[in-house]
């Protein structure tokens, strides 16, 4: 009896040591201080959107970023209200990424699939309702897709690969050209 | 032989004053080793990953569902630490290689051949990275090599020579410091092969080799 008494404790701290795994796992996402929305935040306002700038050594806005494929991102905040965005896509090597703080990437937009290069979506929290919106143009309103976000804050995150040497002015062209901001339709005098 | 073991051992257990002090310190021992243990095993999971979340071919490591909102929880941490946004696996893959095809680190102070086969997808890139994630810089600026741009063979092969310094064909300089470990990621967005559940998949003898050519 006594003798065993060793093992029980062998026996303790595994089942602490299982535990302890379990509980290390589950609170690593939260407490990783330097994951991807914290690191975008620092770059400007959220609903808009931002060029992030071609990655080069020492200047990386999220590690491991392709070198040859330029980014534009947009941090969403839906508190008020849906956020819209557009984008003429050039090519069909273009993808949109829909992005929780934690990185699960809930919807993306492949450029191959696209029948049109007009990609106008409307990005809405589960409880928002975009349907009473642009009730007026319901013609426009047909090519519109609506993304239901799991979260009220997340990330839209465009990859614009390179299509060649060089090609790098003409993808960061169009990436400039793309738009996110509030979907405030309501504002909008119907009839204009 | 056993007989006077246990004879030494519950004679020591006989003494009280030690017996408290002892079972303290086993308590203490079974507390350290299941700290070193718990978190030791979670690190090397979230880390390294483990046949639960993750697939090896050859030099090259790959999380199955990175990016997936219903991924397990390790793959979850993973991300959440690497500060990344990848895509999940119907839209593209990833794939990482801290070694060479022989197993051995990847280091600034070899020259290694990357040699592959084409890949079936829109559009695939191999890039050089130090062992923090970051761009070695160079003054080709050159850092990485595309399905656009790489040179092939007349075989549709391409030959990536990895190499601190200057080298014919595609030339990926490792950079000026010989103690750099060095991290190649290879992505491949719309694989053209996909499974069932859409997932892009890439036959694994598809997957570049990484041979070791000479050290300093």
């Amino acid at each position: 009896m006594r003798v065993r008494l060793p093992g029980l404790y062998i026996a303790l701290g595994l089942v602490l040591a299982g535990l302890i795994h379990v509980i290390a796992v589950l609170t690593l996402p939260l407490l990783a201080p330097r994951d991807a929305h914290a690191r975008l935040a620092a770059l400007g306002p959220a609903n808009t959107m931002i060029q992030l700038p071609a990655g080069t050594p020492g200047r990386q806005v999220m590690p491991m970023m392709a070198p040859d494929v330029r980014y534009a991102v947009c941090r969403f905040d839906l508190s008020n209200g849906p956020v819209r965005l557009r984008a003429l896509i050039p090519n069909d090597l273009w993808l949109i990424g829909f992005y929780t703080p934690l990185g699960e990437n809930f919807y993306a937009v492949i450029g191959a699939d696209m029948k049109r290069p007009e990609v106008d979506l409307i990005i809405a929290a589960k409880d928002q309702s975009v349907a009473e919106v642009g009730v007026d143009s319901t013609e426009a309103f047909d090519n519109v897709v609506v993304v239901s976000s799991p979260v009220t804050e997340g990330i839209a995150l465009i990859r614009a690969p390179l299509a060649g040497p060089s090609r790098s002015a003409e993808a960061e062209r169009a990436l400039k050209a793309t738009y996110c901001g509030p979907h405030a339709s309501r504002t909008i005098p119907s009839g204009s | 032989m056993p007989v006077t073991g246990t004879a030494t051992r519950s004679s020591l257990w006989r003494e009280d004053g030690s017996t408290s002090m002892r079972a303290l310190g086993y308590f203490i021992g079974a507390f350290a080793m299941a700290l070193i243990l718990g978190i030791g095993s979670a690190w090397y999971m979230i880390e390294r990953g483990s046949i639960l979340t993750t697939t090896r071919i050859g030099p090259w490591k790959s999380w199955l569902s990175e990016g997936n909102p219903n991924t397990d929880p390790y793959t979850r941490a993973h991300l959440a630490r690497s500060g990344r946004l990848p895509l999940t696996s119907t839209a593209a893959r990833y794939f990482v290689a801290n070694t060479d095809s022989g197993g051995s680190s990847l280091s600034a102070a070899c020259e290694y051949s990357i040699v592959g086969a084409p890949l079936n997808a829109r559009w695939w890139s191999i890039a050089l990275y130090n062992e923090s994630g970051s761009l070695i810089a160079n003054l080709s600026k050159r850092y990485s090599f595309n399905s656009e741009e790489a040179i092939r063979r007349a075989d549709g092969s391409f030959h990536i020579n990895l190499s601190h310094t200057a080298r014919p064909e595609n030339w990926l300089p490792s950079g000026k410091d010989p103690g750099r470990r060095l991290t190649l990621v290879l992505r491949v967005y719309g694989a053209r092969d996909t499974d069932i559940s859409g997932s892009g998949q890439i036959p694994p003898e598809s997957l570049p080799t990484i041979e070791r050519i000479r050290c300093e």
